[in-house]
């Protein structure tokens, strides 16, 4: 009974990262019906910037992590948005009216190039030194040194400091995001343009500027997501971005894609199913990634639209 | 009766010509406007200022380009000796000429076609001066980048090395592509006459040669930088064959005297592994390439045929090549029985097969974006399964020392001598598959021209009135993944004997993609695209040994940018470049010549 609590702690706290990663993938979705391929990268990207942040920190800012960590948030936070708003710009845009299949696979080589740049161009050495031209090529150690160490034990349950941070900010940052959503003017456009992207037109909003909006409050969540990834993981690596991306996009789906709630839902159901199956079925850990796409397939046969129910524009 | 609304502006309003430039989407930034400003200046002058562009250029490619030698230390060579064009005395063989002696034929070329009058030639004329300005800007400027060589002035210490010739090449090319840009991208229509046996059979045969001559040399430049140029001239001279209308040429030659073409097509296939001089390396690599192609024609019927987009299709090649190793004899076998090889054939395909039938059948249903992420986890999953189950795969380690096939008494390892030639040891395996390729070419284009085949079409164009037509899309569906999924498991019992082991790194997603861009850079619904699409991902990365630390990157730029550009690829077929350009308006790019071409 411990183990099946604690394990349901573990999956909360992975799953409050799946479910930012799958407002973003929700959110483009909804609006373009695309995968974005390249969501993942920018999840990776964005742990990358905060590394850099951290490497030009002065000690003494390092030294205090509520500072520290906010800024590499922050970092990261413009890192991802750059990055996706040049992708989209690049390779989504000039293909808005292009048959289904050209940006799918657009997007599918920004990933490559994405994972590439980085892993052939990235400056700062595994020594923490400035080195142009090392690039990332293997994983980096991804930690805050004056990190309390440390876990909140309630009854027989215990979950790392880090662990409660991330589950903490996660759900503020999705429910700060629904209540855009729902409430602001922005937030309506952005509906309306989900719902039907020709009378939003219509109706004098330059859909352009949404779109711009969404994917880049979908890459700052991501790059919350990457931070927190990073830290949990200890380490950050250019293929960090690629099996993330893919969980991430199979809760939005578990969750009804293009729905929001239904992204954070599925993230949590899905980081909890991950845990428990690890953990309760014999051998489980080595296939723990094959789980999200069995259950993927589990939601599909029984129920396509996912819990929630998807939202999803007809694409004419 | 209403008075007419008069078109006219008002008095005194003045005039302006709205071009449809201004309007256009794409340059109200200031790049686009600059662009437009400069076409605008260009446009009244753009065949003269054409002709003197190209005439600069060929007179700079007779020109030296080097002001002196620079001496590779590693081959010891002089490299501007690569600089002179054959008919310079130097003992160097026009292959070692380089690319002085393409840009001088693509800028005579321009010339020829200009002068030549009328302005049906535009769209050939465009992609000489494209090819033209990119070769000789490359070779002259590029600066190299750590272990990659660099051009002219790269190697020469700057641009101090570069002699008159080439500054004169460098002009004329820009002045040329400048000019060029502003013509109208425009084609001759080809009205082909019926031609005689005799004349079919000299172009198809001439086509043939021209091919396997291109291979064999392209294969044969060891140099990277040479080959790239050689390259770039290959494909400026097929782009301005095909604007001519040769390729309506060829295929109507080809439609009349089938028999003949494909006979023609397999004796150009046949005689290659003859030229290579009893080298095997190129026979070896030929040989994946053949292997590469039939899988990857399997994926063109699924994604090219049905516009099923599979992202795990190397899911199905591995199953077949495990169960080639599984039931091949070899030590690390975990099933020690030995089939024969065709039964083992039949197997792996069947297998294949049902595998596909399974994954299929509840998720084609859906959609097709959900289709390309179950396929993707389905690829995710058979990785983790054969790296995690070991009793049956063995694991990471794979299955090693996989057997030579052993047919008809040859062993397929060794070389064989034929017509008193001998041909080193990839050769056998080279021919069979050249056989399977058939075969799957065969099953391929019988599909295509077939009930199913109209049916998919009907089903990719638009489902619900497919439906609506009576068409089962999901029985229709099923059947082109399943039969995609039987012809990679057959290919993938042959890879495993040809690569003799197998192991999960050789099936992991990173194949899957590259399957799926040969599929949709070769150009989707057409044989002649994935062999090209196979052949091209498949050597490049050999040829040019100098980007492997870039591949991958340069491998996802060009899918990016060829979507962008090309989406139906380099050989589309018709059908399917109609529907990538859907929205666009119609190409005004035909020029009817009264009385013939």
């Amino acid at each position: 009974m411990t183990t099946l609590l604690q394990q349901l702690a573990n999956g909360l706290v992975l799953g409050a990262l799946y479910g930012l990663v799958a407002l973003g993938y929700t959110m483009v979705y909804g609006i373009l019906q695309l995968i974005n391929f390249a969501h993942g990268e920018v999840v990776m990207v964005g742990a990358f910037g905060a590394l850099t942040a951290w490497y030009f920190m002065p000690a003494g800012l390092l030294g205090s992590w509520p500072v520290a960590l906010a800024i590499g948030i922050l970092v990261a936070m413009v890192t991802s948005v750059v990055v996706a708003l040049t992708v989209e710009r690049l390779a989504y845009r000039p293909l808005r009216h292009a048959p289904r299949l050209a940006p799918l696979i657009s997007a599918i080589g920004m990933s490559f190039v994405l994972q590439e740049i980085v892993r052939i161009f990235y400056p700062i050495n595994s020594d923490g030194e400035l080195e142009p031209g090392v690039g990332a090529k293997s994983a980096r150690a991804f930690r805050l040194d004056s990190f309390p160490e440390g876990q909140v034990t309630v009854g027989s349950v215990s979950v790392s400091y880090l662990g409660v941070i991330i589950v903490v900010v996660s759900v503020a940052l999705m429910a700060g995001l629904q209540t855009f959503v729902l409430r602001s003017r922005t937030g309506r456009a952005m509906r309306a343009t989900a719902q039907d992207p020709d009378t939003t037109r219509l109706m004098g909003i330059d859909t352009d500027r949404v779109v711009v909006i969404t994917f880049a409050l979908g890459a700052a969540l991501a790059g919350v997501a990457g931070v927190f990834y990073g830290l949990y993981s200890g380490g950050v690596a250019t293929d960090m971005g690629f099996l993330l991306g893919l969980k991430a996009f199979t809760a939005a789906v578990l969750g009804g894609i293009g729905n929001l709630s239904g992204a954070v839902l599925g993230g949590f159901v899905l980081g909890i199913v991950e845990a428990l199956a690890t953990q309760f079925i014999p051998g489980g850990s080595a296939y723990k990634d094959a789980f999200a796409f069995a259950v993927l397939i589990l939601v599909l046969l029984f129920r396509p639209t996912g819990l929630l129910g998807e939202k999803v524009s007809t694409r004419a | 009766m209403s008075t007419p609304i008069d078109p006219t502006p008002a008095a005194g309003a003045a005039a302006e010509p709205v071009t449809p430039e201004v309007l256009d989407e794409d340059r109200r930034g200031i790049v686009g406007r600059a662009a437009a400003r400069v076409d605008e200046l260009v446009r009244p002058i753009a065949r003269p200022l054409a002709l003197a562009g190209a005439g600069l250029l060929a007179l700079g490619s007779l020109a030296p380009w080097a002001q002196f030698r620079v001496v590779d230390p590693v081959s010891g060579e002089a490299y501007p000796g690569k600089q002179s064009l054959g008919t310079i005395p130097n003992g160097l063989s026009p292959l070692e000429s380089g690319h002085r002696l393409y840009t001088l034929v693509l800028a005579v070329g321009v010339l020829a076609l200009l002068l030549r009058g009328g302005k049906g030639r535009f769209g050939a004329v465009r992609a000489a001066a494209t090819g033209a300005f990119v070769i000789t800007w490359f070779n002259l400027f590029w600066p190299g980048y750590q272990d990659i060589p660099g051009g002219l002035a790269g190697q020469g210490g700057g641009l101090g090395a570069i002699a008159w010739g080439g500054w004169l090449a460098a002009v004329g090319s820009l002045v040329l592509l400048v000019a060029v840009r502003t013509l109208p991208p425009v084609r001759p229509a080809i009205r082909p006459r019926v031609l005689p046996f005799w004349a079919d059979a000299l172009l198809l045969v001439g086509s043939f040669a021209l091919l396997l001559g291109g291979v064999v040399i392209s294969l044969a430049i060891e140099e990277a930088l040479l080959f790239l140029s050689f390259f770039g001239f290959v494909m400026s001279a097929a782009a301005v064959a095909s604007r001519l209308g040769a390729g309506h040429v060829i295929n109507a030659a080809a439609d009349r005297r089938k028999w003949f073409a494909l006979a023609g097509l397999a004796l150009t296939a046949i005689v290659f592994p003859f030229t290579q001089g009893g080298e095997s390396y190129w026979i070896r690599v030929m040989a994946s390439v053949l292997v590469f192609a039939a899988v990857v024609l399997g994926l063109n019927i699924v994604i090219g045929l049905a516009g099923l987009l599979d992202l795990g299709y190397v899911a199905f090649f591995g199953i077949g090549a495990y169960v080639g190793a599984l039931f091949s004899g070899a030590a690390a076998s975990a099933i020690g029985i030995t089939l024969p090889f065709p039964v083992v054939l039949v197997m792996g395909a069947v297998i294949a097969g049902t595998f596909g039938v399974l994954l299929g059948a509840p998720t084609l249903r859906l959609r097709g974006d959900y289709l390309a992420i179950v396929t993707l986890g389905f690829g995710e999953i058979f990785t983790k399964v054969v790296n995690n189950w070991d009793g049956l795969t063995n694991g990471p380690n794979g299955i090693p020392g996989i057997p030579q096939l052993n047919l008809l008494g040859q062993n397929f390892g060794d070389g064989f001598t034929i017509f008193g030639q001998q041909l080193p040891s990839f050769a056998t395996y080279y021919f069979l598959e050249l056989v399977v390729l058939a075969v799957f070419m065969v099953i391929f284009a019988n599909l295509n021209h077939s009930r199913i085949g109209r049916a998919w079409v009907a089903i990719r164009e638009d489902e619900v009135v497919a439906q609506a037509m009576g068409i089962n899309t999901t029985r229709f569906k099923l059947m082109a993944f399943a039969i995609g999924a039987t012809l990679a498991g057959a290919a993938g019992v042959v890879n495993a004997h040809l690569s003799t082991q197998v192991s999960p790194d050789s099936y992991v997603f990173n194949i899957s993609i590259l399957l799926v861009a040969a599929v949709v850079l070769g150009g989707m619904g057409t044989i002649a695209g994935s062999v090209l699409g196979s052949a091209l991902l498949i050597v490049l990365p050999e040829k040019l040994r100098f980007f492997s630390d870039y591949r991958i990157l340069i491998f996802g730029l060009a899918l990016v940018l060829f979507m962008r550009f090309r989406p139906e690829g380099m050989i589309p077929s018709r059908r399917r470049r109609q529907e990538f350009h859907e929205s666009e308006e119609p190409e005004e790019n035909v020029v009817v010549h009264a009385g013939g071409v």
